[in-house]
């Protein structure tokens, strides 16, 4: 009986010692993998620990004169005497429960100093961190498709930032959409790398949100960080019929400063010149063969005690743009804009202007104004928020930059709309709008949709 | 046999004992794991050891958060009233998912905006790498997104001893269990 347990006794202080041991050993591993091993054997070694105190609590019940200690009833035996060579390895075994007691005291702080420093890291043994949007709607029209109507799914956006160091971010936005074929159409809208080398001063490379305005860096794809159902039309993405150039693949560089009271932000970005493909603006990623540049900025200003939540700006921007329609023209598209933001516990207001000044670089023609802008008023109301919105383009048909596009018509738009923010991951919206082209195809039609957009 | 069973217990013995001091004892409470030093809204430094013995509600906010961070504010205050209605004393922390922008002027332009003076109540700001540390031991999850940080609705309740008793989040919002 001695000898079995000094077996036991044996391989558990083996094994636990082996737990020390392989502490140090795997200090070249990464920290994912130390710290599933370490609970493994934290719980090896507790099991152990437990057989070991309830074997001394029986060899002790046996020396005290009880056999069997499940059999209380029956008459104590006296014990036999125990040998010194076996008495000497009881002594050593109960002696070193203590220590191993504070060995796995040692073993666990190291795991929870592990799985700090993996917290700290930003967890990455669980890889990447998914987040995403997604949003489905039904309505007598479709969001973006006059010409559809019923149910229909808004968008899967797969959403990645990981973190890649102390100054290198990243950003990844992999959507899923159903045209209006009812194919789904995978599109990498955003993938930028960046150079963070403070607060003042981001460098991006990649595809990125063109930086004018306000509406257009503040919300993306997913549909429920914005307020409002859908986005204002002149600025929905190219693919879904907006006739600005949404998107940007080329070089950015972005920051803000804090002054005495508030903050200012600028964006200086540069680019490939877009082209007019099919009825829509390509922002040409995977690069160009001929044809021109985008380059232009956004200045900001953030009010702070005063007017607080407020920001004002301008922006410009200049782009080359070609065409499929006739080999070698280039149109240049200025544009200048004026926004606003307004942005508070109790309402969100928003506004923006932009004033196209177009020339057709291959005929020397005159120079063709375009307008365009919207108003939106929305209250944070204790259960819902409702808002309101107008927009309104006046589009010159005799710009190649507008004539060329399929949704380049000039049009106003009015929507009354309701959000009711359910949890704060999902969001019910319902919109009412009335929408009509005033040149090109005239026609008017009203709108009335439900949108349930959710992140994750 | 016994040749081998002591020359094994000699083996391990030196690794049970914690040579090489080893064997400091563990602070695994919630509090003991978060970063220690915080900045306050004054620009002082705040130790959260300071405030062991205390019951304390942390949960994280952003300046310029304005969908859900109010009704986190709105959820403290409620909270704050309930313990006051029954005599007990607590400290509440608001941490800054936005550091870069969640100065101490921010954060006390915040307090005067929302009312909210009380002296128990601190609002802090850390290195972008103490706020993921904090927002990891603790449970909440966050992510930016340009302008935006996306995050939950979520409190946490630390006991005197500073072990974590307690959550209300989307799910759970019952605060009176907490109390």
């Amino acid at each position: 009986m001695t000898r079995q347990v000094c077996r036991v006794a044996a391989w558990a202080l083996c094994l636990v010692g082996a737990c020390g041991l392989s502490s140090h050993a795997v200090a070249a591993d990464n920290q994912n993998d130390r710290v599933t091993a370490l609970e493994q054997k934290l719980d090896r070694s507790l099991k152990l620990i437990e057989q070991l105190a309830a074997r001394v609590r029986e060899l002790e019940a046996e020396r005290a004169g009880t056999s069997n200690l499940t059999q209380p009833a029956q008459p104590a035996q006296p014990a036999p005497p125990a040998r010194p060579a076996e008495a000497a390895q009881q002594a050593a075994v109960a002696q070193s429960l203590p220590q191993t007691q504070q060995r796995l005291e040692s073993v666990e702080q190291q795991l929870t100093q592990l799985a700090d420093a993996n917290a700290a890291r930003g967890g990455g043994g669980a890889g990447v961190p998914l987040h995403g949007f997604a949003d489905a709607g039904i309505g007598n029209h479709t969001a973006n498709e006059p010409g559809l109507q019923g149910a229909n799914i808004g968008a899967l956006d797969i959403f990645l930032n990981p973190q890649l160091g102390e100054h290198t971010r990243s950003l990844f936005e992999l959507v899923f959409e159903v045209n209006s074929q009812g194919q789904v159409a995978p599109d990498l809208e955003r993938a930028q790398i960046g150079y963070q080398f403070s607060d003042a001063a981001t460098v991006w490379i990649g595809r990125f949100h063109t930086p004018f305005g306000y509406y257009n860096t503040a919300f993306h794809h997913g549909q429920e960080i914005a307020t409002s159902l859908r986005r204002p039309r002149f600025l929905l993405f190219e693919d879904q019929g907006g006739v600005m150039p949404i998107h940007t693949v080329g070089a950015w560089l972005t920051g803000a400063e804090r002054l005495a009271d508030g903050r200012i932000t600028y964006d200086v970005f540069v680019g490939n010149g877009q082209a007019i493909s099919s009825g829509s603006i390509d922002p040409r990623s995977g690069g160009v063969a001929h044809g021109g540049a985008i380059y232009g900025g956004n200045l900001g200003y953030v009010f702070g005690e005063i007017l607080n939540g407020l920001k004002v700006g301008v922006s410009a921007f200049r782009s080359n743009i070609s065409d499929d329609e006739q080999l070698g023209r280039i149109t240049q598209v200025d544009n200048t804009g004026v926004y606003f933001a307004y942005d508070t516990d109790r309402f969100e207001y928003l506004g923006e202007y932009y004033r196209f000044n177009d020339r057709d670089l291959t005929d020397g023609g005159p120079a063709r104004q375009s307008n365009a802008g919207f108003l939106q008023l929305a209250w944070r109301l204790p259960l819902a928020t409702p808002y309101v919105r107008y927009e309104r383009a006046v589009l010159d048909q005799g710009d190649n930059f507008f004539a060329l596009q399929s949704n380049g018509m000039s049009y106003y738009r009015e929507a009354l709309g309701l959000r009711f923010d359910l949890d704060p991951k999902s969001a019910l919206k319902l919109e009412l709008g009335r929408t009509k082209n005033t040149d090109r195809n005239i026609e008017q039609w009203t709108d009335a949709m439900l949108d349930y957009a959710i992140r994750f | 046999m016994k040749i081998w069973l002591a020359f094994l217990i000699g083996f391990v013995l030196p690794f049970l004992s914690g040579a090489g001091g080893q064997t400091a004892p563990p602070n695994n409470t919630a509090l003991d794991r978060l970063p220690p030093n915080w900045r306050d809204d004054r620009g002082e430094t705040l130790r959260l050891q300071a405030l062991h013995g205390e019951p304390i509600f942390v949960t994280m906010a952003y300046t310029a958060c304005h969908r859900v961070c109010p009704m986190t504010m709105a959820r403290l205050t409620e909270l704050q009233r309930d313990l006051d209605a029954s005599g007990v004393s607590a400290e509440f922390l608001v941490v800054s998912y936005d550091p870069a922008n969640d100065d101490p002027l921010a954060w006390r332009r915040y307090r005067t905006r929302h009312g909210l003076f009380r002296g128990n109540w601190h609002f802090l700001s850390g290195t972008p790498a103490d706020t993921e540390r904090l927002a990891r031991v603790l449970g909440f999850e966050f992510w930016r997104d340009g302008e935006h940080v996306m995050h939950d609705f979520r409190i946490v309740a630390l006991d005197g001893d500073g072990a974590q008793r307690g959550v209300i989040d989307s799910a759970h919002g019952d605060w009176r269990s907490l109390l």
